[in-house]
């Protein structure tokens, strides 16, 4: 059938589910892209006939035409859809992604990836005299302090005046909130609330 | 949903077209027979301009059909008429069919009475299997019921001072979760 | 050394610090902590918390996270032991103790400048005197040096008479320094609760709320549950807090104009009937310590004269053995009263059955009483893990039920308690029934069978504690002669099958009840040391230990003597001098 592989992608699309990406598809796509060739060319072909006098060919054309629109819109949807995932993954795991993510992008996406960091990086440092990260603070802090425990061992982390703090599983600290926020939203720490 | 399929009848030959058709082995289509053709086709091939096919419209929207809904709209498996019932309604406007006046209302006055319900559960359903219920809904409806969902629990976290508490990004979490499985 | 004035020498002292809070397992220590976290939160003072289970979890929780730390905070730790000699510490870190651990190591007590002790003044009476522990060791330096320096000069010196003098009254210093510091350290006991102390630190700077109060009562009431303090000591730490109590909970005016979800604390007297108001009330005395064995629930007999008891007070069976809250509300408002009519005939004491205690309120459901909250506190805490979990896993659990808006998790703690007791009272009942408990002369013992379901659960140190008073009193009014009162007991329970270790408690006698002291503690100690046996004296509780199992056989020997020994000596429990100096190298 036409442009079912196309529909594929778009299937493939649906199922994937928040905190993952897919891997990318690049056999289904060259497929695609060698359906829409062959079809590309049939046309062409067609065209020069009817041109050379044969009649009736027009429906057929259209067929196809149609097809080829088909495929070109799922093609660009499952492009774009990706990117939206992948921008979206940049304000939840934080700039570095975690490999198993990696692994799943072509190349394209990762340079896209990268780019769209360092474009992030340079509007927030931007903003003001002395920049802002727009990624903290997601939702307006209520205190300076928080009270955070340890999910996992996570190993030294350095706070801003310089002191070495163990991260330990089930070690409860109180520390600056923007310092620790990122760990929260990377389930490294666990905000206590009382 | 632009996938789905519409029962058409083919006006004029298809040349080299056969493979459209599964039931025969002909290079070629001739006029008069029919075929399921995905709606992104038959409306390329049906419009104003030409008529290279003209379409039915889909059971699920006919008058007996309609009948039922304005009978009880809210026991009908919308789901099992079509996940996307309502948006594949709508896309049936472009094809001029005599009734289809008649369709949208039916479609406007079925999500009427069922949306009612809907809000209903969606703002009082705590802590329960929802499943039976959401089996019922077309993809939209269902989208509605979530979102009606989470405002109510967002509802609820706020009344009890959670929303100040920062959390791991849901993201992150269903990321490592899966991670746990894979291992 | 002991500190004066907390807000001063303490609290003011780590404003704008980061201080290392070390805690123990236990229910006192967690609300201790609770306090302090508070106030830490207040005074946005940076803080980490971790807990300990032992004194080699503290050594490594110290080297882990005292990077940078100068201010480390001890919660029912660390004061029975050397802490600078044990942690090796850099000149500048500076030791707070808040322990109610006895008796103090005498370093701790008079290091001015690296320990200091966050303790009750009055408490602190009975530490052996500076001059009598400890010599301005001028002539040892001398007498080091001039070993070092020459033969020659010491050779002279050994004859002249008055280095001989100054020996001979050296070596008296020495023998009444090791009497003192035999004397002072014979006995373990407990001091005033940790977040009572606390709490006073909190009211002291006029921070203290009303959910800082019942943090402290659950504490005290924590060290009556595991006793910890004497009836005594409770009720006058009660009276304390409860002027506390009456303050916050004073309201003027019609009492409905606080909101419904806010904390009501009063106090009353409290039927000391484990967790009767989420049990049945049947169950409820057939697993309470006192009247269990006063009825001696376990024989038919028992059962009869409870049937009887209950019968008199016109409670019907089946209302006693449905839950509490669906007891019919006629009954259950006069229960209280009933009981403490009726309970004199079957020769209970009034102060047997009832003791002044504490209520919380919020919301229209929870009304919990302080050792309910202990209870299910300490249940979390020494709930049996699975093997992904980790110890501290259940220490933050525990933690989390104290915040009452929990109120979820509350309710299954609480049957985590009610599990826990059932497995405790039926293995008091074996004990009874198969005739395990034994006597080895001066004392009592008794091993919990290997395998059983139960051993699973009671082999923690809070709970073994409860399990170990349960079978005295249990033992001693099943057999009803004079003398048990007299002996102490020694419970066994397996710890770890695969290692082969046990988990050993001793708990004085019965007749020593008011004064709460131990000495198993150093008996212990000696035993393993003359026999050799593989320890682990690992608990801040020194009277509970770690041992192989194999090696019970002859350290059960070694203390059988060493307690025939001091018997026979009439010292009334204390052990031999000589023993003691051997035991401490």
């Amino acid at each position: 059938m036409l442009a079912s592989k196309a529909f594929e992608l778009i299937k493939e699309l649906s199922r994937g589910n928040s905190g993952s990406l897919s891997p990318y598809n690049e056999d289904c796509i060259r497929q695609v892209l060698d359906e829409m060739k062959s079809l590309y060319e049939q046309n062409q072909k067609d065209v020069s006939d009817t041109v050379a006098g044969e009649t009736g060919l027009f429906s057929g054309v259209q067929v196809r035409h149609a097809a080829l629109e088909r495929n070109k819109r799922c093609l660009l949807t499952y492009l774009y859809k990706r990117l939206q995932i992948i921008q979206e993954m940049r304000w939840e795991f934080g700039s570095v992604l975690p490999m198993d993510i990696r692994y799943n992008m072509c190349e394209q996406e990762i340079s896209w990836f990268n780019r769209y960091n360092k474009m992030l990086a340079v509007y927030m440092r931007s903003i003001g005299d002395s920049g802002l990260d727009l990624t903290q603070d997601m939702q307006p802090p209520k205190s300076l302090y928080i009270e955070v425990r340890c999910l996992k061992d996570h190993g030294e982390f350095e706070t801003q005046d310089g002191n070495i703090i163990v991260l330990k599983r089930n070690n409860q600290h109180f520390l600056l909130r923007s310092e620790c926020e990122h760990l929260i939203r990377q389930g490294v720490l666990e905000h206590v609330t009382n | 949903m632009t996938q789905d399929k519409i029962q058409s009848r083919v006006e004029l030959t298809l040349y080299r077209m056969g493979f459209l058709d599964s039931s025969t082995d002909d290079k070629d289509i001739p006029p008069g027979s029919k075929l399921e053709l995905p709606f992104w086709l038959a409306y390329a091939l049906c419009s104003q301009k030409r008529r290279i096919v003209s379409v039915e419209l889909p059971k699920a929207y006919r008058e007996s059909y309609r009948e039922v809904m304005k009978a009880d709209a809210n026991v009908v498996n919308l789901y099992k008429l079509g996940p996307y019932y309502y948006n594949f309604g709508m896309k049936l406007q472009c094809f001029s069919f005599p009734e289809i006046d008649d369709v949208s209302k039916c479609l406007l006055s079925t999500f009427q009475t069922r949306f009612r319900k809907i809000m209903d559960a969606s703002q009082n359903i705590m802590n329960e299997d929802t499943s039976k219920l959401t089996s019922n809904l077309d993809e939209m409806e269902k989208a509605l019921f979530k979102v009606g969902q989470k405002s109510l629990t967002d509802f609820q976290l706020w009344e009890t001072r959670q929303v100040e508490k920062l959390k791991t990004s849901d993201m992150v979490r269903a990321h490592r979760k899966r991670k746990r499985e894979d291992e | 050394m002991l500190v004066k004035d907390p807000k001063k020498e303490f609290y003011d002292k780590i404003q704008h610090q980061r201080v290392l809070i070390l805690v123990t397992f236990d229910v006192d220590a967690l609300c201790a902590c609770n306090i302090l976290q508070y106030l830490f939160q207040c005074d946005q003072v940076l803080y980490t918390v971790v807990p300990v289970t032992g004194k080699q979890d503290l050594e490594n929780s110290f080297l882990e996270n005292s990077e940078g730390i100068k201010h480390i905070l001890m919660l029912n730790c660390g004061a029975t032991i050397d802490i600078i000699e044990l942690l090796q510490p850099d000149d500048d870190v500076c030791f707070y103790i808040c322990d109610s651990h006895r008796p103090v190591d005498v370093h701790n007590v008079y290091n001015g400048v690296q320990v200091k002790l966050l303790m009750k003044d009055e408490e602190m009476r009975d530490i052996p005197d500076y001059d009598d522990v400890f010599r301005d060791d001028e002539d040892d330096e001398s007498d080091a040096e001039s070993n070092d320096e020459g033969e020659q000069l010491s050779k002279r010196k050994r004859y002249s008479d008055e280095y001989i003098l100054k020996r001979r009254e050296r070596r008296q210093w020495e023998e009444n320094r090791n009497k003192t510091l035999f004397e002072y350290t014979q006995f373990s006991s407990f001091g005033s609760s940790a977040a009572l102390l606390m709490f006073e630190i909190a009211w002291r700077m006029s921070k203290d709320t009303n959910d800082l109060v019942w943090l402290g009562i659950i504490g005290v009431t924590d060290q009556l549950v595991h006793y910890r303090i004497s009836r005594e000591k409770y009720i006058e730490d009660v009276m304390t807090l409860q002027s506390h109590v009456s303050r916050h909970n004073f309201k003027e005016g019609p009492e409905n104009n606080q909101p419904i979800n806010s904390l009501k604390i009063s106090f009353e007297d409290e039927l000391q009937l484990t967790l009767y108001r989420h049990w049945s009330l049947f169950e409820s005395i057939c697993k309470s310590v006192t009247t269990a064995c006063k009825f001696k629930v376990w024989s038919m007999k028992g059962r009869k004269r409870l049937h009887e008891f209950l019968a008199e007070m016109g409670l019907p069976l089946i209302q006693c053995q449905q839950k509490y809250s669906a007891m019919e509300p006629s009954l259950r408002n006069n229960v209280k009263e009933l009981i403490q009519k009726h309970i004199e005939k079957y020769g209970f004491a009034p102060e047997d059955i009832v003791i002044p205690s504490f209520n919380a309120q919020y919301g229209y459901r929870n009304k919990l009483c302080a050792s309910d909250v202990v209870l299910a506190c300490c249940a979390l805490l020494e709930s049996p893990q699975e093997k992904s979990q980790n110890a501290t896993d259940s220490f933050f659990q525990a933690m989390d039920i104290l915040n009452r808006k929990n109120t979820k998790e509350m309710e299954e703690a609480l049957n985590m308690a009610k599990k826990q007791i059932g497995a405790l009272a039926s293995q008091v009942q074996t004990f009874l029934d198969m005739q395990q408990v034994m006597s080895a002369g001066p004392f009592l013992y008794a091993f919990v069978q290997e395998g059983t379901l139960e051993a699973k659960c009671l082999s923690k140190p809070q709970c073994l504690q409860r399990l170990a008073r349960f079978t005295l009193e249990a033992y001693s009014a099943e057999r009803r002669s004079k003398k048990t009162q007299y002996l102490p007991l020694v419970l066994g329970v397996p710890l770890d099958a695969e290692q082969q270790t046990s988990l050993v408690i001793g708990i004085p006698p019965l007749n020593l009840d008011d004064e709460r002291k131990n000495f198993f503690g150093k008996a212990f100690e000696q035993a393993a040391v003359t026999t050799n046996s593989r320890t682990l004296h690992n608990y801040f509780d020194n009277y509970i230990l770690q041992m192989n199992t194999e090696d019970r056989g002859k350290f059960f020997d070694a203390l059988i003597n060493l307690l025939q020994v001091s018997l026979s000596l009439s010292l009334s429990l204390s052990l031999s001098l000589s023993a003691f100096i051997c035991a401490s190298p």
